[in-house]
């Protein structure tokens, strides 16, 4: 119950901390921050299930959620950044967005049946050059993905699904309308995927994910096919990553090769340690904090240079978020929500 | 060819210049406790694993109720009641006693992703069923009182407890039993000994390795040995006991 407490008022703290260090606009921020929280979130869902859940180490996570990201943009309306190739029709966003998932799980098949079989490490180092393949794949097949200059202009098919009422609301308050809507529909699809993932974990296969994570080989010894239930968890959490990355570029509103860099997974999983390994919410709620600290870094930033430019701002950010890692692996390796009796981060 | 449970032919398997395991003939006679003995590095734990294919042999064949067996999957062979225990124990830590016997109770249908996600009536009949079977397991393992522990917090012995709890779970056809007594207390060990002779009166063949000679002389009838890799004895305990090579390669060495 402590645990609860505790996010609580981290929560708490950090709202009060973004409204009040933003005399005009604090919704705006506040929006903004919960937006790109939510996506992150998701996407450390996914790493969940397959870390904390079945004890896959996935550092790749960016082109599962690059390879949903892009596979939907392709099959709606959309224009490619540089000619400007104006592309006017489509599949419905909702068909699309499905194919997209779905592309996801299928390149969690295609790089999980080779390496599944194989000592944990494999996966880890597979999935981190699977990742850098898909990006500079991406930037040299220009004619299909815009390269560099990347896709814009897709945003249409989801924003004309917007309500009035949330344009409305969004005016009245300073926000980004759009921003609201993707923010909105990112925590709803957290909602739903919880429920999801809460009834399975609980489930039997739940149970035999977990056994896997324990010990292969005694699973092996009980009759359990291991590598299909890797498999199996192994697509899933693609399939969430293809989500929330589909998520990420609609609220950029563009999507270039440099959108799934590395860093993103890096981030993704800080958002995963912080919120705590294995429990449910937990990556949702590390994600908030991890997107409130990066807005604190970014008046650190300011404290320390006169007017931060681009790298500074990312130089300080990855100082603090490793600091942070650190900090949370010594003092509290379960994270914010995680069970200290399966902790899943030994540091000794 | 014969209508033995398991018959194995010719299995050989090589690490570097190591002939770990080589093995001509081994035959297991139904509703008999058979163990296995042997100096350390003998090869008893290779073979195991050849058998039960959680290893690849170099050459030769495995037969295990009327199946040839030599390329299946371990996964498969365990479907088929051939189940077995590990040298250095291997529970699942971070799951409760409880759980662990639930995964190895519970069915394979309802592991399924869809099933699991669906959750029919009979998935949830199937595991209400199971918590009979778990709680007799456990009380005969005298494991009740540990059962929602985390299987990490058990003692050594009753690690290997609940891997024998797991075990029967399968309701295996056969049992290989790789040192179920090491680690455990001499008054468990006695006990353990007795569940294991009841166990193989119900019906469940059992295949163990053990160096506790008093408790393999005591409880099997038959006894096999081997050294270096190959079988150099095989009868009953009386006569393995007189063999001069087994004197001379095992026996003798703690009998001085
Ligand atoms: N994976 C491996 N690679 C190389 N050598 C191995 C491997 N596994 C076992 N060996 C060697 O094979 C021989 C047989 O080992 P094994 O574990 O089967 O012996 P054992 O009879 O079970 O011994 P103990 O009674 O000590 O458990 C040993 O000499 C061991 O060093
Ligand atoms: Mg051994």
């Amino acid at each position: 119950m402590k645990k609860y407490i505790i996010a609580f008022f981290l929560l708490v703290i950090s709202f009060l901390y973004i409204f009040l260090s933003n005399e005009t606009g604090g919704a705006r921020v506040f929006v903004n921050l919960m937006t790109f929280a939510g996506i992150y979130g998701l996407a450390a869902i996914g790493i969940n299930v397959h870390f904390g859940w079945t004890g896959l180490l996935n550092f790749g996570h960016a082109a599962f959620m690059g390879i949903g990201a892009y596979t939907t943009v392709l099959l709606i309306p959309h224009s490619l950044g540089r000619e400007g190739v104006v592309i006017s029709s489509g599949l419905p966003l909702p068909l699309a967005i499905l194919i997209g998932i779905l592309a996801a799980a299928l390149l969690g098949l295609f790089l999980g049946l080779p390496t599944l079989r194989l000592r944990g490490d494999y996966l880890a180092i597979v999935t981190i050059a699977a990742a850098e393949i898909f990006r500079l794949l991406v930037r040299d097949f220009e004619d299909l993905t815009g390269g560099v200059y990347g896709i814009i202009q897709f945003s249409d098919s989801l924003q004309n699904s917007r309500p009035d009422f949330i344009t409305r609301f969004g005016e009245s308050y300073d926000i980004s309308p759009s921003q609201f809507w993707v923010g909105l529909l990112t925590w709803i699809s957290i909602i739903v995927v919880l429920l999801i993932l809460s009834r399975l974990k609980k489930s039997p296969w739940g149970r035999a994910l977990r056994a896997v994570r324990e010990d292969e080989d005694a699973v092996r010894a009980l009759g359990k096919n291991a590598v299909l239930l890797k498999l199996q968890s192994f697509m899933l959490g693609a399939a969430i990553g293809g989500l929330s990355g589909i998520f990420l570029v609609f609220n950029y509103g563009t999507v270039q090769a440099s959108t799934f860099v590395p860093v993103l997974t890096f981030y993704v999983w800080a958002a995963l340690i912080l919120g705590g390994v294995g429990s449910l919410a937990g990556p949702a709620l590390g994600a908030v904090i991890f997107w409130v600290i990066i807005a604190g870094t970014d008046s650190i930033s300011r404290f320390l240079f006169e007017s931060p430019d681009g790298q500074q701002l990312a130089g300080v950010r990855f100082v603090i978020v490793g600091l942070l890692i650190m900090f949370f692996m010594i003092f509290r390796p379960s994270g914010i929500l995680g069970k200290k009796e399966e902790l899943l981060l030994d540091v000794k | 060819m014969s209508n033995n449970l398991l018959s194995i032919r010719s299995l050989k398997k090589r690490f570097g210049g190591l002939q770990a395991v080589n093995v001509d003939k081994f035959d297991f006679n139904e509703n008999q406790i058979t163990s296995l003995i042997g100096p350390n590095g003998a090869g008893k734990t290779t073979f195991f694993d050849l058998i039960t294919r959680f290893q690849n042999a170099d050459s030769g064949s495995i037969n295990f109720d009327g199946k040839n067996v030599t390329r299946l999957n371990s996964y498969k062979l365990a479907r088929l009641g051939m189940v077995r225990t590990f040298q250095l124990t291997r529970v699942f830590d971070r799951m409760s006693v409880y759980e662990n016997m639930q995964f190895a109770g519970s069915s394979i249908t309802n592991e399924g992703f869809l099933n699991s996600l669906i959750q029919s009536s009979s998935l949830k009949n199937h595991e209400k069923l199971l918590i009979e079977k778990i709680n007799e397991t456990l009380e005969l393992l005298n494991l009740s009182d540990m059962k929602n522990s985390y299987a990490r917090e058990l003692s050594g012995g009753q690690k290997k407890l609940l891997e024998l709890g797991r075990s029967l779970m399968k309701s295996p056809k056969i049992l290989l039993l790789d040192e179920p007594l090491a680690g455990v207390n001499p008054k468990l060990s006695e006990q353990l000994l007795q569940i294991i002779f009841d166990l193989n009166k119900k019906g469940i063949n059992i295949l163990m390795v053990e160096h506790n000679i008093d408790a393999v002389m005591k409880i099997s009838e038959r006894v096999v040995v081997m050294a270096e890799g190959k079988i150099i004895s095989d009868g009953k305990p009386d006569f393995v006991r007189s063999d001069k090579n087994v004197i001379e390669a095992y026996l003798g060495s703690s009998n001085e």
